[in-house]
């Protein structure tokens, strides 16, 4: 799967300073050449602790298929029981063909999919990301990380 | 959602269609545009347009967090998609009408009847955008000249 690709984590007694790990993960965002941020909320919801921010894709990328648009990664809730969504979004990703390396688009389209080395794609940006998230918890929790504490929600 | 359109033999005037687009994301008083970009990827045009939701909302799950139209191609051989994003989508539990969570932060969950759903909304401007595309199209609209790719 390229794009559209919520992850979701609901944490559990680790008593995670949220408002630190919330400003960490918007400076991981920020130090992406290729990202802007374009949004950030703050407040509750439902009287739940809430922040998410957006970050956008700069300028328009030298390819579009599985190209990284935009994340945007949400907390919600409080530090001993919380969630973080992350979603990140790709251009046209139903378009390609994951197991054929290809895509089905022809004529004077095709050059949307062409190749370009320097590509900053959603699925790659999003594993990374997922992997710096979980270094982030663990560095913001008082209480000891461990499987059990963790629960992850997928489509 | 993601919607995923190619159109052929329309003769469509994807300026206008774009604004018509742009102006129609405009209206909508929970969203503000955040990013466009206009130019060509590898000889091709492209044009895309990102609206976000400007304030936190009454209830999380399901609800219109972002909403990108892309339109790329040439007046007779073009695509559009159509992306609307919501926060939590994959913790709505289809057919039992709740939440998978639970606790303090069910709450975020909770009612909100004021609240724009990204599905309906979805919906309500694929329709819109259908309507946009017969206005800037100098031929007639068929559905042979339409191919839709879904995930």
């Amino acid at each position: 799967m390229l794009s559209n690709m919520p992850f979701i984590r609901r944490y559990k007694d680790l008593n995670t300073d949220l408002p630190s790990l919330y400003k960490d993960i918007v400076k991981e965002l920020q130090n992406e050449k290729e990202l802007n941020i374009s949004n950030e909320l703050k407040g509750d919801v439902n009287k739940v602790p809430f922040m998410s921010v957006t970050a956008s894709r700069k300028s328009i990328p030298k390819l579009v298929t599985g190209t990284l648009r935009e994340v945007t990664v949400t907390i919600t809730g409080e530090k001993n029981d919380y969630l973080v969504e992350m979603h990140t979004g790709a251009w046209f990703s139903n378009l390609a063909m994951p197991y054929l390396g290809a895509t089905i688009l022809v004529g004077p389209l095709a050059g949307l999919a062409l190749a370009g080395a320097t590509g900053l794609y959603a699925g790659q940006y999003g594993r990374k990301l997922k992997g710096t998230i979980k270094g982030l918890v663990k560095k913001h929790s008082k209480g000891t990380y461990s499987d059990e504490k963790v629960e992850t929600f997928a489509e | 959602m993601v919607l995923t359109r190619k159109y052929k033999d329309l003769g469509t005037n994807l300026e206008s269609l774009y604004k018509d687009i742009k102006n129609e994301l405009q209206q909508d008083k929970d969203l503000t545009i955040s990013s466009e970009m206009n130019g060509s990827v590898n000889g091709v045009p492209f044009k895309t347009l990102t609206a976000v939701r400007a304030t936190a909302p009454r209830a999380l799950t399901g609800t219109l967090r972002e909403v990108t139209v892309t339109l790329a191609g040439v007046s007779d051989d073009w695509l559009l998609e159509v992306h609307t994003g919501a926060w939590f989508g994959n913790m709505i539990l289809p057919g039992a009408g709740g939440f998978l969570i639970a606790g303090p932060i069910g709450a975020a969950a909770g009612a909100g009847t004021t609240m724009v759903l990204a599905r309906e909304y979805g919906r309500k401007l694929k329709n819109k955008i259908k309507e946009l595309i017969k206005k800037n199209s100098g031929k007639q609209y068929a559905e042979s000249k339409i191919e839709t790719f879904i995930d």
